[in-house]
């Protein structure tokens, strides 16, 4: 775990945006204020690490996934963030679906152009090779002359 | 309390993802903290990148302590975005009872009574003092 209390620190400018896009426009909030709230959203992200956590061993994983996140703003009574996770989750599994159908198209046309480029280049050794014999033939026949 | 290791190593979130447009304003997801801060925060490495006085990468923890958990990309991305829900709903509760005060501007005490008045904030009564 964090060694001194300041390693929990969440970032300031990340914390004050967020706030700032919470609050009407023109609403300023107070230093102490906020930094009160950052330290209650560093608590807020260990207690629901926590419970996840407990999930997780439930069913006998050694690895966190999104249920076990889910299951635990359950269990901490924070049900109304299930909606809206479940829909950022569907939205970032689409777009990591389209990076990964992205990258292996990419891989694809890479392959593709590999193969074009080693049957080309076998294509101009063949060439190579028979104009090789054709010189040798020539060279042969003007030997026999 | 366990540490969580984050199993993809680097797999940080975009600062800010805009949705499609035509989709509802609910489908846009803000993932504004990466899933290095993250691991700052947990006191985790991301695969043997140390941080916040942790000295082993994922695997070396998760074989050191029988506690250790790991977390997969989505599970970091879905604490981020929960991260981003708490701290709306907390500057907007503190920012209602401001409003109470007639005050325009939420102070420390603001905070306090949103935290006194709403049952899931039980958890963080006596840590913020």
């Amino acid at each position: 775990m964090a060694e001194r209390p300041e390693d929990l620190n969440l970032p300031n400018a990340v914390i004050t945006r967020i706030i700032k896009e919470a609050l009407p426009d023109g609403v300023n909030i107070s230093k102490e204020a906020r930094s009160a709230i950052s330290r209650a959203a560093s608590v807020f992200v260990l207690y629901a690490t926590s419970c996840a956590n407990n999930f997780a061993m439930k069913g006998k994983r050694k690895t966190l996934n999104a249920s076990d996140v889910l299951s635990a703003m359950e269990e901490m009574e924070f049900q109304r963030f299930v909606t809206p996770l479940k829909e950022a989750l569907e939205a970032y599994r689409r777009e990591q679906k389209g990076k990964k159908e992205a990258s292996e198209q990419k891989k694809k046309d890479k392959d593709k152009k590999d193969c074009e480029e080693q049957d080309k280049s076998r294509e101009e050794e063949d060439e190579d090779e028979e104009r090789l014999d054709e010189e040798e033939q020539n060279e042969e026949e003007e030997v026999d002359n | 309390m366990a540490t969580v290791a984050v199993a993809a190593a680097g797999s940080g979130m975009p600062k800010e993802e805009k949705a499609p447009e035509g989709e509802a304003a609910a489908l846009q997801v803000q993932a504004l903290m990466s899933a290095h801060c993250l691991a700052l925060v947990l006191g985790v490495g991301i695969g043997g990148v140390t941080s916040g006085g942790c000295l082993w990468d994922s695997k070396g923890l998760a074989k050191a302590n029988s506690d250790v958990m790991l977390a997969g990309q989505e599970a970091i991305f879905i604490l981020a975005r929960v991260l981003e829900l708490f701290v709306e709903t907390i500057a907007k509760n503190a920012y209602c009872c401001a409003q109470q005060g007639k005050r325009k501007t939420p102070q420390r005490r603001d905070l306090d009574n949103a935290i006194e008045a709403v049952n899931e904030f039980t958890f963080l009564e006596g840590t913020l003092d």
